[in-house]
């Protein structure tokens, strides 16, 4: 079974017309004329136009005379009009109750419209007048059919079938130009949808491109604070890469000179009880001389320390170590 | 007979003459006019769709721009119908920077679009347009009709910066049967199978939908109509508008068949946008999401978006700052005429202005 082909479809065209006219006739002949089922006569609706109108012809030629009055024109188009519809409601049931509100509407209009003294003959100006006093009369009969589910129920068919029946043109007009080798709507549409994906394509990549656009212009003073931070950052590190590296040097200097005070305290410690040991002055202007010569040198180590200690910042173990000569210092006064 | 009495009357009756013959050319033709008159350029172009800019005409007033999505049937043009009778330049007048996006005609090839489709990748990606190209961070959505609609869900689904206002015209949000007038009972999934009319057109041709619209007011819209038209070519009144009018009503576009599948079963049939179950692309549209500042506009008398439809909308979302305000006027008078100058256009304007900054 070809696509899309609903169950009890039917893609015969002739049987899609049948039932097209079937349902669409049987509509409107059963809104109109009661559901009387006579919808086999396909010209009914105009057949009763067709007797109004030669009724009114033959009652205004019956009276010549009342031509001249407009409002006996219209009286008597009225009375004819109205004549024949009545008829129609007497002949069936009338199930919207539409000719009962026609026929409601007309008496309402030939009111409306012979209250008025004189009666327009300017063509529009009467259909003005006319469509002023119908319209809302008819608004709401219209409304009422419309609204009613009776015609709902009868117009659902109508747009299944026809859907039907269109969609059965467009298959067999699809299947003719093919076999004439012609490019068909459906081939124009699948070229135009490749346009179209390209289109999407080129579209995402304008996209793309804007967003990594937009992120770099956005980001752009934001990379610049952050540029500024970060060099802000590295000086402050480089600043304290060069503290911590002179306080390495310092500490590396401070231990080896630590190292070396060490040493020589413990020759002063020697030549100390040495000295205690010894009475012999030779020995102890030698030994004078020697210590003199290290005590120099411990100036100079001292120097050396203060120099190191005032370009130093304040270092826990720098202090230790300046306060460690200082005392050595003042004790070697002392003694 | 004079001769002097004789020309007179042949004048009066080759002038009656002229206005039958462009009576009847008009009925025939169909109405022509210069519409959409704005200065405009194209700013953006997604298949159909055109994102139109319109041209400041003074200093701009208000740095946040007003992005404006009409439906998908009709052409957007009734939003700046004709100079002096437009409220694309009104707002422009007024120092608003104004964009418009135009679905276009949907060709066979989209039959498949979908709102899904239509949200989240041409109006997301139009807002993003809008926001580039004004160098702004926020917007205000101006929704008429089912864009209305269309743009609630938008801001459902994308709440917060860089929607600042929403403002939604005549927009149908609720479909409870009972509520719909005329379209509950045509529309009802009884008598009615979208299915049917897709199949067979694809997209469901705009004339179908116009007549769909114009059955709601038959008389009105069929004849009464024409009793104007002649009313005012045989007494010598204005035209312009009238025949500005005609043009758009008889200007409609098809509508995407997919979308239009959608449109009747998701939001007609199963009222499913007030109970939380739309889905596009997955994502779940729950209207109480908005909580931007909302000016919610609809016609006591519109008969294609009643006013219980557009007054559910007050109830659904979360916004602080919400108004709803009614205007006695149908679906499209309240947009266009007299009474919009003096009543909608102003209210627009200073509802804005105080968020538009």
């Amino acid at each position: 079974m070809p696509d899309g082909r609903k169950p009890g479809g039917s893609l015969d065209p002739m049987e899609l017309w049948k039932q097209w006219y079937d349902t669409s006739s049987k509509m409107w002949v059963s809104t109109l004329d009661g559901n009387k089922e006579t919808f086999v006569d396909t010209y009914g609706l105009y057949r009763l136009w067709l007797e109004t109108v030669g009724k009114a012809q033959e009652q205004m030629q019956a009276n010549i005379s009342g031509l001249m009055d407009t409002k006996e024109i219209w009286n008597t188009w009225f009375e004819a009009t109205v004549g024949a519809w009545r008829k129609a409601a007497e002949m069936g049931g009338d199930p919207l109750g539409l000719t009962t509100q026609w026929l409601e509407m007309m008496e309402e209009t030939r009111k409306r419209i012979m209250a008025g003294d004189v009666l327009p003959t300017d063509p529009f100006t009467f259909f003005q007048k006319w469509y002023e006093a119908t319209s809302e009369t008819w608004a709401k009969v219209v409304d009422d059919m419309l609204s009613s589910e009776k015609f709902i129920e009868s117009a659902s068919p109508f747009i299944e079938i026809y859907s039907n029946f269109v969609k059965t043109l467009h298959r067999a007009n699809e299947e003719f130009f093919s076999n004439l080798q012609l490019p068909t709507r459906s081939d124009l549409a699948r070229v135009a949808g490749l346009v179209v994906a390209m289109d999407e394509k080129v579209d995402k990549l304008e996209d793309a491109l804007e967003n990594l656009e937009d992120e770099r212009s956005q980001e752009s003073p934001l990379l610049r604070s952050a540029n500024e931070a970060i060099g802000g950052r590295l000086g402050k590190v480089e600043n304290k890469l060069d503290t911590l590296s002179t306080a390495l040097e310092k500490n590396e200097a401070v231990k080896s000179l630590d190292g070396r005070l060490g040493r020589v305290e413990n020759k002063l410690d020697t030549l100390s009880a040495s000295l205690e040991k010894s009475e012999a002055a030779g020995t102890v202007e030698g030994l004078a001389k020697r210590l003199d010569w290290v005590e120099s040198k411990l100036d100079k180590v001292l120097a050396a320390l203060e120099k190191i200690e005032a370009r130093e910042h304040r270092g826990p173990e720098t202090a230790n170590s300046t306060g460690t000569v200082q005392r050595r210092k003042s004790q070697k006064k002392t003694e | 007979m004079t001769k002097e009495s004789v020309i007179p009357a042949a004048d009066d009756m080759i002038s009656n003459l002229k206005k039958y013959a462009r009576g009847m050319q008009i009925i025939l033709d169909g109405a022509q006019a210069a519409t959409g008159q704005t200065p405009k350029e194209v700013i953006w172009t997604k298949n159909k769709a055109k994102l139109y800019h319109y041209e400041p005409t003074i200093e701009k007033r208000f740095p946040i721009p007003i992005l404006i999505i009409y439906a998908l049937i009709n052409r957007p043009y009734v939003m700046d119908l004709m100079p002096g009778n437009s409220l694309v330049e009104y707002l422009v007048n007024q120092g608003f920077d104004v964009y418009m996006l135009d679905w276009g005609v949907p060709g066979d090839e989209d039959q498949d679009l979908t709102f899904d489709n239509y949200v989240l990748d041409y109006l997301s990606r139009a807002v993003k347009k809008v926001l580039r190209h004004a160098h702004a961070e926020e917007f205000t959505l101006f929704g008429f009709c089912m864009g209305g609609t269309m743009s609630a869900m938008y801001a459902a689904l994308f709440p917060g910066k860089p929607l600042r206002n929403l403002i939604l015209l005549t927009t149908p949000v609720d479909f409870t049967p009972e509520e719909m007038g005329l379209y509950g009972l045509w529309t009802s999934a009884k008598y009615f199978n979208p299915d049917y009319l897709v199949d067979a057109f694809g997209n469901v041709p705009g004339a179908m939908v116009d007549t769909g619209n114009r059955m709601t007011r038959p008389v009105t819209n069929y004849v009464g109509t024409y009793v104007t038209m002649w009313d005012r070519l045989l007494h010598n009144k204005p035209m312009e508008t009238w025949l500005a009018m005609n043009k758009w009503v008889n200007d409609g576009v098809p509508f995407a068949g997919e979308a239009f599948k959608q449109w009747i079963r998701e939001f007609y049939q199963q009222n499913k946008l007030v109970k939380g179950e739309i889905k596009l692309r997955g994502r779940q549209v729950d209207l109480q999401n908005i909580t931007c500042p909302v000016l919610n506009i609809a016609g006591k008398k519109d008969h294609i978006c009643t006013l219980p439809q557009a007054e559910a909308t007050m109830k659904l979302i979360r916004s602080q700052d919400k108004e709803f305000f009614v205007l006695d006027a149908g679906h499209i008078g309240l947009l266009t005429g007299s009474d919009a100058r003096k009543n909608l256009w102003p209210k627009i304007r200073s509802w804005l202005e105080v968020r538009s900054n």
